[in-house]
């Protein structure tokens, strides 16, 4: 908070030291809502700029990384929809997903990731990599509450699957919706 | 089926940055991309205020600056007159004195300073 105050007051290093900390948070969330990782990068950069230029929006409600990402996740959002990416490869997924027996082993949420469709993975990524409620998710992507209920849903299907059972993991709890 | 304690490992696994190349050559990027705004703004800055200056200039000019001047060169114009009315009346006072070499050389040397006056005052007013 000290660092984005500094940066508000227009302190560019401070700025510079923001991005050091959580380029690589904005850029892993962007990769893991699909975006390759060029694009990735690129619009992490977008990201940071517009961050700095609407600075004085941030009011230190929530974390300054979580602000950030949820500018790279609309701006993703937003080139996602121009490129009508929302149905690729649909199909080829499908056949990933149908390999559930691999469940067994734990893999990382990255590669657990790739067996979502790209809406699914949007969705989830949506709401639980950017913070997103399903409602603000339905909205940023301009898409039926319902249809993201169940993309979300598949999403976690697939996952709870894919990523073996966390270890004591049970306090504080989130709601989305 | 909801299972919360899914979703909490779910949001820690998305809050957990993933190791990524060049995070020291990501900074570097967003800085000098903030750089070459910063730099285009003040050229901006610069260039519009160029522009409101000149525009300023060529408002006043034609008007105040330019009838300074006029006022300027006519206030030289008269004194140059008066200057030369003099050396006219001197020199025909001369022709009617008995006067030598030396005096027409004094009345030359007036007449230079009136001039060396002349200039200096136009000088001056522009």
């Amino acid at each position: 908070m000290e660092l984005a105050a500094l940066s508000a007051a227009g302190d560019r290093p401070a700025f510079g030291e923001l991005v050091r900390r959580h380029g690589s948070s904005v850029r892993g969330l962007l990769r893991r809502m699909g975006a390759e990782p060029s694009l990735a990068d690129d619009l992490a950069q977008d990201a940071f700029l517009a961050a700095f230029e609407r600075i004085a929006e941030f009011r230190g409600e929530g974390t300054f990384v979580g602000w950030v990402r949820r500018i790279a996740a609309r701006l993703y959002i937003r080139r996602w929809r121009r490129e009508g990416l929302t149905d690729q490869a649909e199909g080829d997924l499908e056949e990933v997903t149908g390999g559930e027996a691999i469940a067994a082993s734990r893999i990382d949420l990255d590669e657990a990731l790739k067996s979502l469709s790209p809406s699914e993975r949007m969705c989830v990524s949506l709401c639980y990599g950017a913070g997103m409620s399903h409602a603000e998710a339905a909205e940023a992507l301009n898409a039926p509450l319902g249809t993201v209920k169940s993309h979300v849903k598949r999403g976690l299907d697939k996952l709870r699957l894919r990523l073996a059972p966390p270890a004591g993991s049970s306090d504080g709890r989130r709601e989305h919706g | 089926m909801a299972d919360p304690d899914f979703e909490q490992s779910l949001v820690k696994m998305f809050a957990e940055a993933p190791s990524l190349p060049d995070p020291e050559g990501f900074a570097r990027l967003v800085e000098a991309r903030l750089d070459r705004g910063w730099n285009l703004r003040q050229a901006l800055i610069w260039s519009m205020g160029l522009a409101g200056g000149v525009i300023g200039f060529s408002q006043v000019f034609p008007t105040r600056v330019l009838a300074q001047m006029g006022a300027a060169s006519e206030e030289s114009r008269r004194v140059l007159d008066q200057g030369m009315t003099s050396l006219s009346n001197l020199q025909g006072s001369l022709d009617t004195l008995p006067l030598g070499g030396e005096v027409v050389w004094m009345a030359a040397a007036l007449g230079v300073i009136a001039l060396a006056f002349a200039i200096t005052r136009a000088v001056e007013e522009f």
